[in-house]
């Protein structure tokens, strides 16, 4: 009868054990690869790693770094990762030029792009800039919203003298006191320079100063939506539960994002960097919605700017609905 | 049968226009073209991945005068530092040719500094040099050096001892020995070295400009990057094979100037002379 019963209890567990690992095997294996290296702005998605959201949806997701959100809509449009964290807007010059992508969800609904300088430099909005020499990178998204956040405010582009680099060399110039300012997000270079230096910085927002464009979201290619929208569908419940998570412990995220990757940064200033992101998650008018839950009129009016001053052009320009769908984050 | 002739003659002229140097590589560009276009149709890819050759050669025109503009800026660049390579590498690849304590010294510590990737310190050249050509000068140096101290250090050291022992013997002075046989020996090594170091100093250069630049084909590069406009990017890297291409045939040039002697030049190994 002890025999019996054991012998039992064994071929129960051997079962259950047999059916969790099938159930592993159905989960779907997805990658999400990331706009740009680890900074704070992408705790939300280690948080739901590490909670298990993701899991629970039936989901074994890796996360990549990234290089840049042109290079990760390439890899997303290419089927090489099946999402994508990018910047919407320069999703949308993609897409414009063939890029079978769409974005899925906006997490970013205001803009994180700045002008920042140290404080000692008692830049506080746009009209301080006027003689100053501004760090930007040739061609990225800041560089191109950059003359029309001028305009906007009234400021000649010859009453600002700029100095051409990459990411590392716009921070160096700063630093080193070759540029006054750079462009870039708040909620990136900011706290690496602060951390970095110990001397505080100081921000002039584009958003708070007539230039406001959706900016981070989830993208997916085309065919991914069309073939299998189900996966797209529990990936963004997923991400949504991870971000609500995040919002109420953001500490809880970084703890989570530095378990799953011990080098993504010094913790208190990924802390920084998250806390600066969290405030642009919503818009004043989707204060009660969801995150990702985005307005419509809002990607229209990004790719009105877009096509305005960002290099597409009105033939393919298309309407929002083209670039976005709020059929996943419902 | 007289008839024949002329066509034979005529078929044989066409067949020495064919294989004339400077045809077959138009050949070999035309029917690249041809195969670019061909799987671009074929394969149905799409142009934010690769553009078609038509759209690049169209942008190639109407950007002519910009192009033109950002790549005298980094032809400057890249011959400021192809002749810094001279300047500074073949006398310092002679001074390790002729002294082994040179050699022991300095030779180790430039493989080493070679081995290093530019790209992770070309960011520091900003920080030192700031924003202006020096920076790339430095760069196209760094990459167009070492090519040629590795090929002079071997021309002079390949000069067989018999003909300096030859020299001396015949009481020739320590110049009339360099200038008579050491030279004239290394010169074709060296030319190797140089044709190497030039289409490397264009590189070097657009790396300077990628870093940190307001101007050049790297900058132009970057903008075009942003914007998914691939055929401004073929268009530009074009014009940076062609910087390539013009400063290996001048190269070229000056050494068929001096070394009209050398096997390499002679006869029919290259048909250029015909």
């Amino acid at each position: 009868m002890k025999l019996m019963s054991r012998i039992l209890a064994c071929s129960v567990l051997v079962a259950l054990s047999l059916a969790g690992a099938a159930h592993a095997q159905q989960r779907d294996k997805v990658v999400l690869m990331l706009n740009w290296y680890n900074y704070g702005e992408h705790a939300p998605f280690y948080m739901g790693l590490d909670k298990g959201y993701y899991r629970d949806e039936g989901i074994d997701l890796e996360i990549q770094e990234g290089r840049g959100s042109g290079a990760t809509v390439q890899a997303v449009a290419a089927g090489s990762v099946q999402f994508g964290y990018a910047d919407v807007g320069t999703m949308m010059k993609a897409t414009a030029k063939g890029a079978p992508v769409k974005s899925v969800g906006i997490l970013l609904q205001k803009s994180p792009m700045s002008a920042m300088g140290f404080a000692d430099k008692n830049i506080t909005k746009p009209g301080d800039i006027v003689g100053k020499t501004v760090a930007v990178t040739p061609g990225d998204a800041l560089s191109q919203l950059w003359p029309v956040f001028l305009k906007i405010n009234n400021i000649q582009e010859s009453q600002v003298k700029t100095v051409s680099g990459d990411a590392t060399t716009k921070r160096n110039a700063v630093v080193n006191g070759q540029a006054d300012m750079l462009l870039g997000n708040v909620n990136d270079q900011k706290p690496i320079i602060e951390e970095q230096t110990g001397k505080p910085m100081r921000a002039v927002l584009f958003a708070d100063y007539g230039v406001n464009t959706i900016n981070a979201g989830i993208i997916a290619s085309k065919d991914l939506i069309a073939k299998n929208p189900d996966l797209v569908r529990r990936f963004m419940r997923a991400s949504m539960k991870a971000v609500e998570a995040t919002e109420k412990a953001p500490d809880e995220a970084v703890a989570a994002m530095l378990k799953v990757n011990p080098k993504a940064g010094n913790p208190k200033t990924l802390k920084t960097s998250l806390e600066t992101t969290i405030p642009l998650y919503h818009t004043k008018d989707t204060e009660k919605a969801r995150p990702f839950q985005v307005q419509m009129k809002d990607v229209s009016a990004t790719l009105d700017m877009m096509s305005q001053y960002g290099g597409i052009d009105a033939a393919s320009k298309g309407k929002a609905e083209d670039y976005y769908t709020a059929e996943f984050v419902k | 049968m007289a008839a024949a002739e002329p066509a034979a003659h005529r078929r044989g002229r066409l067949r020495r226009s064919v294989e004339s140097e400077y045809a077959r590589p138009l050949i070999l560009i035309v029917a690249v073209f041809v195969l670019w276009e061909l799987v671009i149709d074929i394969f149905q890819i799409k142009p934010y991945l690769i553009p078609s050759p038509w759209s690049v050669a169209r942008m190639l025109v109407t950007e002519w005068p910009r192009l033109w503009r950002e790549g005298l800026v980094t032809a400057y660049a890249t011959l400021g530092g192809f002749a810094l390579s001279i300047v500074l590498g073949i006398p310092i690849a002679m001074a390790i040719a002729y002294s082994r304590t040179m050699e022991s010294y300095v030779y180790p510590l430039m493989v080493f500094s070679q081995s290093i990737p530019k790209i992770a310190i070309a960011p520091l050249f900003v920080v030192w040099f700031g924003f202006g050509i020096f920076p790339k000068i430095i760069s196209a140096f760094l990459l167009g050096f070492f090519p040629v101290v590795v090929a002079t250090v071997m021309g002079f050291k390949s000069v067989e001892t018999e003909m300096i022992d030859l020299a001396r013997s015949m009481r020739a002075s320590r110049l009339q020995t360099f200038l008579k046989i050491s030279l004239p020996h290394a010169l074709p090594s060296i030319f190797s070295g140089l044709k190497v170091s030039a289409t490397l100093a264009v590189v070097g250069a657009v790396v300077g400009e990628f870093v940190g630049s307001n101007s050049g084909i790297g900058y132009v590069l970057q903008i075009a990057n942003g914007n998914f406009d691939l055929p401004l990017m073929f268009a530009a890297l074009f014009v940076l094979s062609m910087m390539g291409v013009i400063l290996f045939a001048v190269v070229d040039l000056v050494e068929k100037l001096m070394i009209p002697w050398h096997q390499s030049r002679r006869g029919d190994v290259m048909v250029g002379t015909a």
